[in-house]
Parts: C-alpha cells; structure tokens; sequence
C-alpha cells in the first residue's frame, strides 16, 4: 500500500510543477514525471513479491513470475509520451521563435 | 570551442572510441529481443542514442558530412512496408496477419523464433532512425527565426 501512496506522491510532484512553475521547459518535464508516475503504478499492479521476470530461460523452472500484461501496456504507454514529449517540445520551439521567451505569462498576444 | 563546430578534442575522442561499442550493444540488444529483456524498441533507442552521441560531439554539419541522410531517410520510410511485407506473407502461407512463416528452430537457441527476429530488426532500425531524425529535426530549428516582431 505505501508503495501505491508513494506513486500517487510522485504524480502530485508531477502536477505540482505543472500547475505552479513559469518555465515551459519546467512544464514539460512536470508533465513527463507525471506520465513516469503513471507507468509505475501500472507496472506495480502486476508486481507479485518474490516473483521472476516473465521470461522463460535454459535451467530456470516456470515459478512464480510477475504480471506482463502492464508491462507490455507500459512500453506502449511510453513510445506515446516520447511522441508527446518530442511534440511539446517542438510547440515550445515555435513559442520561443514567436515570442523569445520560455515565460508562460509573458506569452499573453494570441496572434496567428 | 575556438570557432570549431561541436564539443572539445576529450569528447571527440572518446565518442569516437565507444560509438561503436554503443552500436554492437544495440544490435545484441535488437538480436536477443525473443531471448531476453529488450527487442526492437530498446534496442533502437540505443542505436538513436548512439548517432545522437555523435551528433553532440561533432556538430550538425560534421555529422551530416558522413552520415548520408537521404539513404537515412529511404530507409526509415521503408521499414514499414518491410513489416507490412512480412504480415502479409503470413496471410499467404501462413492462417493470418503476421503468422510464422519461418521455421521455429530449437527452443533457446538464437534462430527460434520465426519472424519475431526479422521483424524486431525492422522495428529497431525503425525506431532508431525515427528517433534521430526527430532530435536532428529539432536541431534544425532556427532559434532567432522571427525575432523581428
């Protein structure tokens, strides 16, 4: 249990920095903690104390193993907030281009 | 930095020592994808990392001098029908979309997996190629474009 509280702690950090910080580069960090907190909560649900990888091995008899349904979800979930990551960054270039600063409150002229 | 492009004469070096290293650590990584922790995305990422080493130490213009981009870029934009190939020849010879249709050899063994190796190459080379475009793309980027207003 103190594991799952401790995730949900690191994806307050995440939206703690997302809410409060100026910085557009701050901002797309906070979002990818918030993404990694996520991944880990799916990967401890299928976590079994004791268990062995998933993975079948010369002399390794099939004991008990962990879950691997979250983890396949889990890579997905991270080629998706790389795609995300590469996204905002690229916004972030083209507001810096526009505006000449990373400032969120500086950038207030909604122009095209 | 004297005016040269890319970083100081140590890192240069020493990239040009270990890029190969990260390479082969990439393929075994593509290689042993049915075998072991990793396949086609890790493995990839470590290729893209690989290039991206490159890249930092030596600059854009040195880099793109020797990595010839346009066969790159072909390359990466032929991945996919690669992969649509091999689901389709599994729809031929096989029951349906990307069934084996290769031998599965003895179980272990590094050959023992039928098209789970060719196609967790094509993802590597996939992933890898996309990933350093992407950073290389971003690096194209011209900060000072527009500073006017």
């Amino acid at each position: 249990m103190t594991l799952y509280v401790l995730c949900f702690v690191l994806f307050l950090v995440g939206l703690y920095g997302l809410l409060t910080k100026r910085d557009l580069i701050k901002i797309i960090l906070s979002s990818g903690i918030m993404g990694y907190a996520c991944n880990l909560m799916l990967v401890l649900f299928g976590y079994r104390r004791g268990a062995a990888y998933p993975i079948l091995e010369k002399g390794k008899e099939a004991a008990a193993m962990v879950d691997p349904l979250p983890q396949a979800l889990v890579l997905t979930s991270i080629v998706i907030e790389l795609g995300v990551t590469a996204l905002l960054a690229a916004l972030a270039i083209r507001l810096f281009q526009k505006y000449r600063t990373y400032d969120i409150t500086k950038i207030r002229r909604l122009s095209g | 930095m004297d005016g040269k492009p890319g970083m100081t004469i140590i890192i240069k070096t020493v990239v040009r020592i270990i890029v190969g290293l990260i390479f082969l650590y990439g393929i075994y990584i593509i290689l042993h994808g049915h075998l072991s922790p990793g396949g086609g995305f890790g493995g990839g990422v470590i290729l893209a990392l690989g290039l991206l080493s490159v890249l930092l130490a030596y600059g854009r213009e040195e880099t793109l001098k020797w990595l010839r981009l346009g066969s790159l870029r072909d390359l990466e934009h032929a991945t996919p029908l690669l992969f649509l190939l091999f689901g389709l020849a599994g729809m031929a010879w096989g029951s349906a979309f990307l069934a084996n249709v290769l031998s599965k050899g003895k179980l272990f063994a590094l050959l023992s997996s039928g098209t789970i190796l060719p196609l967790n190459i094509i993802i590597g080379l996939k992933v890898g190629l996309s990933l350093f475009l992407v950073v290389l793309a971003m690096a194209e980027f011209d900060l000072n474009e527009g500073a006017d207003e």
